[in-house]
């Protein structure tokens, strides 16, 4: 009975943890940028229950939407923006970003987009594509002020998130290699845009529903085998 | 046999079959977990319990990553173990590692069709197993069994039905407890024979 308890023990911790993630998803979903964690889990062997095997972030794009922001960026397609501060690199999907009195955009978390630096006097900002930008200038000027590259991984699920939608380059993700946006099949930067996080609401909460009653059956095997072993120190009736 | 024996087999083989389908639920959530059955069997030597895996493949569940691979229907794909042999296997997540190889979370390594398949962050798999680069063009095979159909992007989960366990966690415990009244019952009458039939001749 002991064996059919621990199991089922380990069972309760894995839809425990399965909670967790889906929670932290859709806790994330209205956060541009973020991609969704998937909770994995593999059998301990015969009768001894389950075990988490690791947490798989998906990638998969998430839907474009119109934002209000002056500067913000979306990418259609694989690839991060890079990002500094502090002399750090980090990798994000995240383009909310704004302009600073220095001419640099960064984000909220005051992480600086490489590549571009906007002039003082620039009244409006365009961005192409291909990832060149113009700035507008008084008296109806405009002035190409750099061009940002995206970078790829070959294996971005490896990468150490930082954050919601910040992530470092890791060894197992291999070295980041640097794209130019706007070719014939590679990533293009959608200007005015942010990409939304690519969480399903409806999927989550079936995530949840289905999580919820695994852990109820789980603790209905622990109080079944606590029975037994009631009605096992029972029959002994002095 | 006697009835004691044999109603103590009865409650272990109720256990055992607890121990299966506790094991059974804790893994539902497991990638490609197939449920085990339990068969009690009354022989020579009393009741016995064997478990068997039941084959029936479990459902695919959409993942969204490309390099998530599962089969639909009967079938295999192939990865390549820590001793080199070729393993069958229906739903594996890969992962793009060093030189190009796709392992699994297990450190296999799929298998193209000449030897391990190399692959680049942009490939795509087809129902056939084709291997095609972010341009399009085919340029390997996945190494499947006669007649698999893959899916890219899929994983099978466990073929363990939440509600078919409980009924069976449920009956286990009715049968261990139905086992120990009748244990009992023969304890009871043992009793009566030993005490009060002794008065009566007295």
């Amino acid at each position: 009975m002991n064996r059919a308890l621990y199991a089922a023990a380990t069972g309760m911790a894995a839809q425990q943890q399965q909670l967790d993630t889906v929670a932290d998803n859709l806790a994330n979903a209205d956060v541009a940028g973020f991609k969704r964690a998937t909770a994995t889990f593999a059998s301990l062997g015969e009768g001894l229950g389950t075990a988490p095997a690791g947490v798989l972030r998906s990638f998969e794009q998430g839907k474009l939407e119109k934002s209000g922001g002056p500067c913000d960026l979306a990418i259609d397609g694989p690839g991060f923006f890079q990002v500094e501060r502090d002399g750090a690199s980090a990798y994000t999907r995240a383009g909310a970003f704004s302009r600073g009195a220095d001419g640099f955009l960064r984000n909220a978390e005051g992480w600086r987009l490489s590549g571009v630096r906007i002039p003082a006097d620039a009244v409006g900002l365009e961005v192409l594509r291909d990832g060149r930008f113009t700035a507008r200038l008084p008296g109806g000027v405009q002035r190409a002020v750099g061009r940002i590259a995206l970078a790829q991984f070959d294996a971005p699920e490896r990468l150490q998130p930082l954050g919601s939608a910040l992530f470092a380059a890791t060894p197992a993700a291999g070295k980041p290699r640097v794209v130019a946006p706007g070719g014939a099949r590679g990533p293009a930067l959608a200007f005015g845009m942010l990409e939304r996080a690519n969480v399903s609401i409806y999927e989550s909460m079936i995530a949840i529903l289905t999580a919820q009653r695994a852990y109820e059956a789980n603790a209905k095997a622990v109080q079944a085998s606590d029975e037994m072993l009631r009605i096992a120190n029972n029959l002994h009736r002095g | 046999m006697d009835g004691i024996e044999l109603m103590a087999q009865a409650m272990h083989a109720a256990r055992a079959r607890l121990d299966v389908s506790a094991a059974n639920l804790a893994n539902a959530s497991s990638g490609g977990f197939r449920r085990q059955v339990a068969h009690v069997r009354l022989g020579p030597a009393g009741l016995t319990v064997a478990a068997t895996e039941d084959a029936k493949p479990g459902p695919l569940e959409r993942t969204g990553r490309a390099f998530d691979l599962a089969v639909a229907g009967a079938g295999a794909f192939f990865v390549r173990d820590g001793g080199g042999r070729a393993v069958p296997e229906r739903s594996a997540s890969f992962v793009l590692g060093a030189g190009g190889y796709l392992r699994d979370e297990l450190g296999r390594v799929l298998l193209g069709s000449h030897g391990p398949l190399r692959a680049e962050a942009a490939a795509t798999f087809d129902a056939r197993g084709v291997e095609r680069a972010g341009s399009g063009k085919a340029v390997d095979r996945v190494r499947v069994a006669a007649g698999t159909s893959l899916q890219s992007g899929f994983l099978e989960r466990a073929n363990v039905d939440a509600v078919r366990e409980m009924v069976d966690v449920l009956a286990a415990q009715r049968a261990f407890e139905s086992a120990q009244k009748a244990l009992s019952a023969i304890d009871d009458t043992r009793a009566k024979a030993v005490n009060d039939l002794a008065k009566v001749s007295a």
